[in-house]
């Protein structure tokens, strides 16, 4: 009856928002990342993101990402690290931890997000030799 | 006899449209108020990001630009040119850039004297 | 071998038993000069004077003949044989660079048999010669290519590749200039005869015939593998590195200088350049000043952009007032030196000096006889006494050198006695023209020629004229005597006494053509004679820096004055007194640095820094062009105003040089009346006509009055200190100015010429 009337969205609003911490949080959440999901917590990885389910959300909502706090709202796809990518995009429903098959070697590169935009980013260079070499002043001791 | 002179010299010069001052000026003002009648219609078959009331005060200004000219051969050769681009832009023979030209907002004047050409490398 | 040939070849030829035909048809009519002869060259007769090669009656009617040893400015060698031609009723085809023509002989240029002995040529040639072209640095302008499309079999006959093979010869290292491709050469012994004759260098020879005979093909190490002739844009241009002024043609690709050819100026360089000139553009790239600089607080020049610099640099000059000065170095343009010029009158001041001290007694800069070279480049090869006085011309101006070493070698007959000049003179065709007596005063160099050292004591000077010295004889019996003195005599304290002198003693030549100019100077830098004209104009100057040292100068501006004439040993010392306030300096000791500023605040430690950098002193760097960079008036030692064209663009931020000037009196209040170059060359008009007839050198008069002035001259002469010169050897000459001490090649040249000392053979 309650589902019928639509009264059980209404008990899940609230252990949502209870889940979020409060409706401060809640409200903070919402502005954030402008969704509110009930979801059990299924990792993190050594960033500090947090990656979430939710199986009774249709496929493509059901698995989602809380960016850590220290990004705020900068957040981006890139922040994503190669071991959380594939459960995040369903190639794989095993998390990172749970899955033995993952290699792990010593040389492999820690993740670095996107740099674009910032003082990080790649800017090409030319290789060439200038073709005016300038005097450079030599430096006072 | 100078005067004479002077009388021929002027009957001698070919109209180009206009016989007199009074004539050229009524064509100006005929071309000026289609140019404005035509405004609103400039304003939304362009998509220009200039409103109708920008519009007038650049055609206000187009035309006042050259208000101070005697030769009336010479009036009559702008209200030619005026009715080719009026009528190109009414045909939709111009493109919105075309249109926009005539606010030429972007173009900064080149320099001029020698120091402002050299600190600008023109020099 | 063949040093002996050029001589016998240019007139031996004519007297060589083989043609006594002519001796005895000559010898009849001793006094009357001998008829012409008619030839016909494809049957167009054409008269020329006996003695004239097939080659050259063919060039008379417009007649190219194909040739590869065959040049004019040398000797004929007549061994590449590509100038065979066919002479009818003459069993075998003749070479036409080596063979005078006879009477009624019947040249055929382009017949059957002529085309068939060129094809044979170069096919001979050409077995030995790599085929590959497309990785050669000559191809596209190389004669044996052109010529092979033009006169060469149109298909090979070449089919033993895999038996012998070609011809292969290890190349040679013969220093960082020339690059040897030794299976490239074709052994016309052009480079041999060129070495021997024009440079006096005897370094390259032959040996052996055939194929065991080995030169090189020789092509420019610097520009190996750099640029095609096709993809080059040529600009023709003055070099600027001598006081000659050498025609040059400079070759730019993609905004670069690529390389730096000669241009043929038969008054000036004939078709020759000095290696300075020609391969030190690379320091055109290096060290180069491309954007203003400024001092900062910490001390350290800092890059800035041009209204921050013109704006600081106007300040201290507004605040400075008439305590300026200017010292101009050895590359600044005329243009640059009349904007300073008129800047620094509009200022109030009139300290504009040259870095090279020039004496002011006597008739100093006012009349121009008395610094020019007033006898023209060109007719240094007529005269037939020569007195070097403190000059080393094979080194300071080489191409001067060349001149002179032409009129030893081309008139190299021994002085024949009297009775048997008139039949010399018949024989020849041309009036007798003895040997040049060449005789210098100063230290002993090597000038590639034999020369007599008359010792190194000034005094020498007025034993000639008093005649007391052996050489004084000599002298007055001299028809064309030329004296070329050295410009670093005027850089001693008793210059002006020396020149005097020295004047006094061109007045005492037996010489009776006017037109031949005895006095000569000889200068070592391009600017300075344009410079002489500016002081004209100002009135009262003084050249050289003594103005600065003693001035109370607060703004000093150097305009690409880097031979360390003032800043390494005077201002640290002087500065820190004489110098209130700021000063500024142009400097251009570190760099290619045609024009830059130095200002100094005296809060900052002022001596301790000097002496290790001269460019540390800078306060302000404004970068101006070089030469190949902008359109730009040079006079050279001769008094001929030549123009420079902008080649590439000024690098980076740096501008034409008197357009700075003309900025940073804008921002001073003190307008230069000029805005575009045509403006500028007016007032160069005005300052004087001669500046902008470029390519005319006009003639200097008033020797005798320019003598009667310095007749007034106070002041002895210094016996004790010997005349000296800088550029003593090789090593010396190679880095001598801002582009030359930053260009790589001269610097390897110089590593060469120590490497070379030290080997023992």
């Amino acid at each position: 009856m309650a589902q019928y009337f639509g009264l059980d969205k209404i008990a899940q609003f609230f252990k949502t928002v209870k889940q979020y911490g409060g409706l401060k949080a809640s409200l903070y959440k919402l502005y954030r990342m402008d969704s509110l999901r009930p979801g059990t917590l299924v990792g993190t990885d050594k960033y500090g993101n947090k990656y979430y389910e939710n199986p009774s959300m249709f496929y493509g909502r059901n698995r989602w990402i809380e960016y850590a706090p220290q990004y705020g709202l900068e957040y981006d796809g890139s922040q994503v690290p190669a071991e959380w990518f594939g459960w995040l995009h369903y190639k794989t429903d095993l998390t990172p931890d749970k899955d033995p098959s993952r290699p792990k070697y010593k040389w492999m590169a820690d993740h670095t997000e996107n740099l674009s935009g910032t003082s990080g980013q790649f800017m090409p260079y030319s290789t060439t030799r200038p073709k005016i070499e300038p005097w450079i002043p030599p430096k006072r001791c | 006899m100078a005067s004479q002179t002077v009388k021929r010299a002027i009957k001698e010069v070919k109209p180009i449209l206009s016989l007199d001052r009074e004539e050229a000026r009524l064509r100006v003002l005929n071309l000026y108020k289609a140019w404005f009648r035509q405004i609103p219609y400039i304003v939304k078959q362009y998509d220009i990001p200039r409103n109708e009331e920008q519009c007038r005060r650049k055609l206000r200004e187009e035309f006042t630009k050259y208000d101070n000219i005697p030769d009336i051969r010479v009036i009559d050769m702008l209200v030619i040119k005026g009715q080719m681009e009026l009528k190109e832009i009414v045909n939709v023979w111009k493109q919105k850039g075309h249109v926009m030209t005539y606010f030429k907002d972007t173009i900064e004047p080149k320099p001029q004297d020698f120091l402002s050409k050299f600190l600008n490398g023109k020099e | 071998m063949l040093r002996i040939t050029l001589g016998k070849i240019i007139k031996g030829a004519k007297v060589s038993p083989k043609y006594v035909y002519i001796t005895t048809r000559a010898l009849s009519g001793p006094a009357k000069p001998p008829e012409n002869v008619e030839v016909f060259i494809d049957d167009k007769p054409v008269h020329v004077p006996p003695g004239t090669t097939v080659l050259q009656a063919a060039a008379l009617v417009g007649v190219e003949i194909p040739r590869f040893c065959y040049h004019e400015r040398l000797a004929v060698a007549g061994n590449c044989r590509m100038c065979l031609v066919e002479v009818e009723k003459s069993p075998k085809p003749v070479a036409a660079c080596a063979m005078p023509v006879m009477k009624g002989w019947r040249i055929k240029t382009d017949s059957e048999l002529t085309r068939k002995a060129r094809e044979g040529v170069m096919e001979f040639l050409l077995v030995n010669h790599p085929l590959d072209c497309p990785i050669c640095d000559q191809g596209g302008e190389c004669d044996l290519q052109d010529q092979s499309m033009a006169f060469g079999s149109d298909r090979s006959r070449f089919t033993d590749i895999d038996f012998s093979g070609k011809r292969a010869v290890e190349d040679k290292d013969i220093g960082p200039l020339v690059k040897t491709i030794m299976t490239r050469c074709i052994h016309c012994t052009r480079c041999i005869r060129f070495a021997s004759e024009v440079a006096g260098v005897d370094d390259l020879g032959t040996t052996g015939r055939g194929n065991d005979m080995q030169w090189g093909a020789l092509t420019s190490k610097p520009y190996s593998f750099t640029a095609r002739p096709w993809e080059i844009r040529k600009i023709d241009s003055i070099d600027v590195l001598d006081a000659v002024g050498s025609n040059i043609i400079v070759s730019t690709r993609t905004g670069e200088v690529m390389r730096i050819v000669p241009r043929v100026n038969e008054e000036i360089n004939e078709e020759w350049l000095a290696d300075k000139s020609r391969f030190a553009y690379d320091g055109l790239k290096r060290q180069r000043l491309v954007t203003p600089m400024i001092r900062d607080n910490n001390g350290e020049l800092k890059p800035v952009d041009w209204e921050a610099a013109i704006l600081t640099v106007a300040k201290v000059i507004k605040c400075a007032g008439p305590s300026i000065g200017v010292i101009a170095g050895g590359m600044a343009d005329a243009e640059v030196l009349v904007a300073a010029k008129d800047l620094l009158n509009r200022l109030g001041s009139e300290a504009l000096c040259t870095e090279h001290t020039f004496p002011l007694d006597g008739s100093g800069t006012d009349l121009r006889s008395s610094y020019l070279l007033n006898n023209k480049i060109v007719n240094a090869e007529e005269a037939d006494l020569v007195l070097l006085i403190g000059t080393n011309p094979r080194l300071e101006a080489p191409l001067l050198n060349t001149r002179l070493r032409k009129g030893w070698v081309h008139n190299d007959l021994d002085p024949p006695k009297l009775a048997f000049r008139e039949q010399w003179e018949a024989l020849a065709g041309k009036e007798y023209k003895p040997r040049p007596v060449v005789a210098s005063i100063g230290p002993e160099v090597d000038l590639r020629y034999p020369y007599e050292n008359l010792g190194s004591n000034p005094d020498l000077i007025k034993q000639i004229i008093t005649g007391s010295h052996t050489f004084s004889r000599k002298f007055k019996a001299a028809k064309r005597p030329l004296i070329i003195i050295g410009s670093e005599i005027f850089e001693r304290p008793d210059g002006a006494a020396i020149f005097a002198a020295v004047q006094t003693l061109a007045t005492k030549s037996s010489c009776t053509d006017e037109n031949w100019k005895v006095l000569n100077v000889l200068h070592k830098v391009a600017s300075q004679v344009s410079l002489y004209y500016r002081l004209i104009m100002g009135g009262l100057d003084t050249p050289g820096v003594d103005k600065i040292r003693e001035g109370n100068l607060k703004v000093l501006l150097l305009i690409g004055a880097d031979e360390c004439s003032i800043n390494k040993s005077d201002l640290p010392k002087d500065c820190f007194i004489i110098y209130q306030g700021k000063l500024f300096i142009f400097n251009a000791e570190f760099g290619k640095v045609p024009f830059s500023i130095f200002h100094k605040t005296i809060k900052h430690s002022f001596l301790g820094h000097h002496g290790d950098y001269g460019a540390s002193i800078a306060d302000a760097i404004l970068p101006g062009a070089a030469y190949t960079e902008k359109q730009a008036t040079y006079v050279n030692t001769e008094g001929r105003a030549q123009e420079t064209l902008v080649a590439v663009s000024p690098p980076g931020r740096a501008r034409e040089d008197w357009k700075i000037i003309r900025a940073i009196s804008e921002v001073v209040g003190a307008k230069l009346p000029y805005d575009n170059l045509n403006e500028i060359r007016d007032r160069l008009d005005q300052v004087a006509p001669h500046l902008t007839k470029y390519g005319y050198a006009e003639d200097a008069n008033y020797f005798k009055q320019a003598e009667q002035l310095a007749q007034s001259i106070q002041g002895n002469i210094d016996n004790c200190t010997p005349l000296d010169v800088k550029i003593k050897v090789l090593e010396d000459y190679f880095m001598t100015d801002a582009i030359s001490r930053a260009s790589p090649t001269m610097a390897k040249c110089v590593q060469a010429v120590l490497k070379q000392k030290q080997s023992k053979y």
